[in-house]
């Protein structure tokens, strides 16, 4: 068996990628990536962690995370796809109606 | 014991007719319009038919049974409800039962709702399934009537006062329904409506009794447990009679009495045969029924503790009996009699209730039981006669309808006989356009004149022996306790008037020369009608058997140990109507007799009494009267129009204005405090709502200014957040 702290350290690395291109990248669908990759890094933890204390509770967990990062991909995709549909482009950067 | 076996199935006395209540409905709609849907099975009538009559057969199997000695049970547990009192931290655990509860109250009403159902259903084949206006809409008609029967029938078998009343609420819902069974007529509609909204008012009262009941009694509200007089004894007088009192409302409201009487005669609207199963064998007796069940409280309560509520019920009960019978002096629609007749006679019911109540609650136990008995008789005596009236009033209405058709058919395109239809002036229920019938319509006229002498208590007929009892016991009462003297002499007067009333309805719809062509081409020719109407003729000609049988003792669970026979039981009832030991009673049985048999009838002799047309003869029984009423009126000297024009005789017409003064009332008050609401709802509510949202628009629009508008920065700031949140997890930590 891997060892649990192996993978609490992809996890991790995992997680740092994500972070960084969530805050940097301007593109919509690249930074929902982003954070598909930072939620199953998260779940990536918890099945290390249910495997190291023997506990079934993470891998319900990562169960419930999936099943949600799922219905958030659908409404995020329907999202950017009305965004689009209202301002022909998916960047970020010029996208700011919260402001005005 | 042969009692076990019909206890199990006792309960398809009411689950049999709601069972078919679907099947009719969905049947109904699949085939509906098919020839073999209307032939075969006249449109549900033939379905209802044996479910009714299955009924009919386990309750008399149930009826004897009983009578060898089996008692009602527990059938089965519906639902157990548990709860945690938190001061003492017991948990308690409360079980409701599915049972059937059975006594002489019981079986006797069970006995009424099942056969008066079976026969008005035979009545209802004859008389819907002729009538193009109700073509292809029976099966609603046939599946709401089950259902209502069924309503009637699980209320009276009830072990529990929720079983009551979650039946005689079912009631509430199929007596809209029926009554407002043409609802494409604006005055169906209307009476429907009212129907159900006045009960409504009394329903409230009677939840709120049923509560106040429940607390009374720790929880429990089955029968059992609640006419257990050491239970009774334990209670607090005074809030039992005020919980009684609240039911007693509900009970006003369900058997149409002063002041909730008014959607009674509204009630005509529906087809006829639901007139008699609301009037006779079902819903006005559900209020009568309750307020008797009320009985061993007053047994049981301390002496005199209870006599307010008794006197009030005798109040009501004799208010409604004059009142009513005033009405129906004036009604000229043959059903609307009818139906003030039955207020009337409720109310006799409900006066001996009261003195039955009274003389309980006052130590006089055998006198209270036989009032009671006497009452329940009467209710029973009421029910039959009143079911043939209204089958009678029925066919009258029908045949006059078919005669109408035929004399008129030429200039009459349209093929809607409805009678009270807008663009045809003629009222087939109008004893205007009637008269003369008694040879053309014999089984009708002689079914109307046994129903008619059963509700005015002509010796030895019905209602007579019944009658009699509550007139005698509540003057009986009225010489214990003053303020009886007034229910008392009202229900003396309304024999009389009842007397009167029920004279001319007979009189002017079968005496005399027919008043319009259409009378002149009625004929009695309708299957099916006929017969309802002999075997309930025959059951009102038979009540000196039950008197004989000293039914008014047992039926007040009394055993007085006088029965010796049937024989010597009709003496005994005929020693103590006509030869009264109390000279005071004695006399005034014979003022009873005479108000009723005698002056009454004279009266209405002599204002519409009139003989048949030369060569029509009607059958001898009725021949005799009619010839007696023509003689009558020819040498009277009574000014018809004097009392026709007068102030009294206008407001009877207004039916003494309750409904002006109650349309008014709604009016003012509702109408008011309906627009009162809406003041409250526009300009505080709406005001609280448009003020958080305009005050949270500007708050946002302040802070819009702060942000950046771009997604990455939120993604940022939650980050960092989150961080924030941690680390101060952290530091805690």
């Amino acid at each position: 068996m891997i060892d649990p702290a192996y993978v609490s350290g992809l996890s991790a690395i995992l997680f740092t990628i994500g972070l960084w291109g969530a805050f940097s990248r301007k593109n919509a669908i690249v930074v929902l990536m982003c954070i598909e990759l930072m939620l199953n890094a998260v779940n990536l933890q918890f099945v290390a962690a249910a495997a190291l204390w023997g506990d079934v509770t993470g891998w319900v967990y990562a169960i419930f995370a999936i099943a949600i990062a799922a219905g958030e991909v659908a409404i995020g995709l329907a999202i950017f796809l009305s965004m689009y549909g209202q301002h022909e482009t998916i960047s970020l950067d010029e996208v700011d109606l919260l402001k005005h | 014991m042969s009692g076990s076996i019909i206890l199990e199935y006792a309960l398809l006395i009411p689950l049999l007719p709601m069972m078919a209540f679907p099947v009719i409905l969905f049947l109904g709609k699949m085939f509906n319009g098919t020839p073999g849907w209307i032939n075969k099975t006249k449109e549900g009538g033939l379905i209802a038919l044996p479910v009714m009559g299955a009924s009919l057969i386990l309750s008399i199997w149930l009826i004897i049974d009983s009578l060898h000695g089996t008692s009602g049970t527990t059938l089965f547990t519906w639902f157990e409800s548990s709860w945690w009192d938190p001061a003492t931290g017991a948990i308690t655990t409360k079980v409701f039962n599915v049972g059937i509860y059975i006594d002489h109250l019981t079986i006797m009403l069970l006995f009424v709702a099942s056969f008066l159902c079976f026969l008005i259903n035979v009545f209802s084949i004859g008389y819907m399934n002729t009538d193009p206006i109700n073509d292809n809409r029976n099966h609603r008609f046939y599946a709401e009537f089950v259902l209502f029967c069924s309503g009637m029938l699980g209320m009276v078998l009830a072990d529990s006062f929720i079983w009551l009343f979650i039946f005689w609420e079912l009631m509430g819902l199929c007596s809209y329904l029926l009554i407002g069974f043409y609802y494409e007529r604006p005055s169906a509609a209307y009476a429907a409506k009212k129907a159900f909204l006045t009960t409504r008012v009394g329903d409230v009262f009677l939840i709120i009794g049923l509560v106040m009941l429940w607390n009374l009694f720790d929880g429990h509200l089955d029968y059992a447990y609640v006419f257990n007089p050491q239970n009774i004894a334990a209670v607090d007088a005074g809030s039992l009679q005020l919980a009684l009192g609240m039911m007693f409302i509900g009970a006003i409201g369900k058997s149409a009495q002063f002041p909730l009487h008014v959607w009674l005669p509204d009630a005509m609207e529906g087809p006829t045969p639901v007139s008699a199963l609301i009037h006779a064998a079902t819903m006005v007796n559900a209020g009568l029924y309750l307020v008797a069940r009320m009985f061993p409280f007053f047994a049981a309560t301390p002496i005199g503790s209870m006599s307010t509520l008794a006197i009030i019920i005798a109040f009501i009960g004799g208010i409604t009996a004059i009142m009513a019978a005033l009405i129906a002096f004036v009604q000229m629609d043959l059903k609307k009699v009818l139906a003030y007749s039955t207020m009337s006679q409720l109310a006799y019911i409900f006066t001996g209730l009261g003195a039955a109540m009274w003389l309980a609650n006052n130590g006089h136990m055998e006198a209270a039981t036989i009032a009671l008995g006497a009452a329940l008789f009467h209710l029973f005596n009421h029910a039959m006669a009143k079911g043939m009236l209204f089958m009678a009033a029925g066919s009258v209405i029908h045949e006059m309808h078919h005669a109408h058709h035929e004399v008129h058919h030429h200039d009459h395109s349209d093929d809607d006989h409805s009678a009270n239809d807008e663009d045809d002036d003629f009222d087939a229920q109008s004893m205007e356009n009637m008269g003369g019938l008694a040879s053309r319509m014999p089984i009708t006229a002689t079914a109307m004149f046994f129903g008619s002498m059963s509700i005015i208590g002509i010796p030895f007929i019905g209602g007579f022996w019944s009658k009699e009892g509550i007139i005698a016991k509540t003057w009986e009462v009225a010489f214990l306790e003053p303020s009886f003297f007034i229910p008392a002499l009202f229900i003396l007067c309304g024999a009389g008037m009842t007397g009167f009333y029920m004279s001319r309805m007979w009189l002017m719809t079968f005496a005399g020369k027919p008043k319009t062509e259409v009378a002149s081409h009625v004929v009695e020719k309708t299957a099916w009608i006929p017969i309802p109407l002999v075997v309930l003729t025959f059951m009102t000609l038979t009540a000196f058997i039950w008197a004989g049988l000293e039914v008014t003792g047992w039926l007040g669970d009394y055993d007085s140990g006088h029965f010796h026979g049937f024989l010597s039981g009709i003496l005994y009832e005929f020693k103590h109507i006509f030869l009264n030991h109390d000279i005071t009673l004695l006399l005034l049985t014979y003022v009873a007799i005479g108000l009723s048999m005698i002056l009454g009838p004279l009266y209405a002799m002599k204002l519409y009494g009139g003989r048949l047309e030369e060569g029509q003869k009607a059958l001898p029984w009725m021949g005799w009267f009619i010839n007696l009423s023509g003689r009558v009126n020819e040498n009277s000297d009574f000014d018809n129009s004097a009392w026709a024009n007068s102030s009294l005789t206008k407001s009877l017409h207004k039916r003494l204005h309750f409904d002006d003064v109650y349309d008014a009332a709604m009016l003012k008050i509702v109408v008011g405090c309906a627009n009162l609401a809406a003041l409250f709802d526009t300009k505080i509510i709406d005001g609280v709502i448009r003020g958080i949202e305009t005050t949270a628009q500007d708050a946002s629009t302040k802070v819009r200014s702060l942000t950046t508008g771009s997604a990455r920065d939120y993604i940022m700031m939650a980050a960092l957040g989150t961080l924030l949140i941690f680390g101060l997890l952290w530091g805690v930590a």
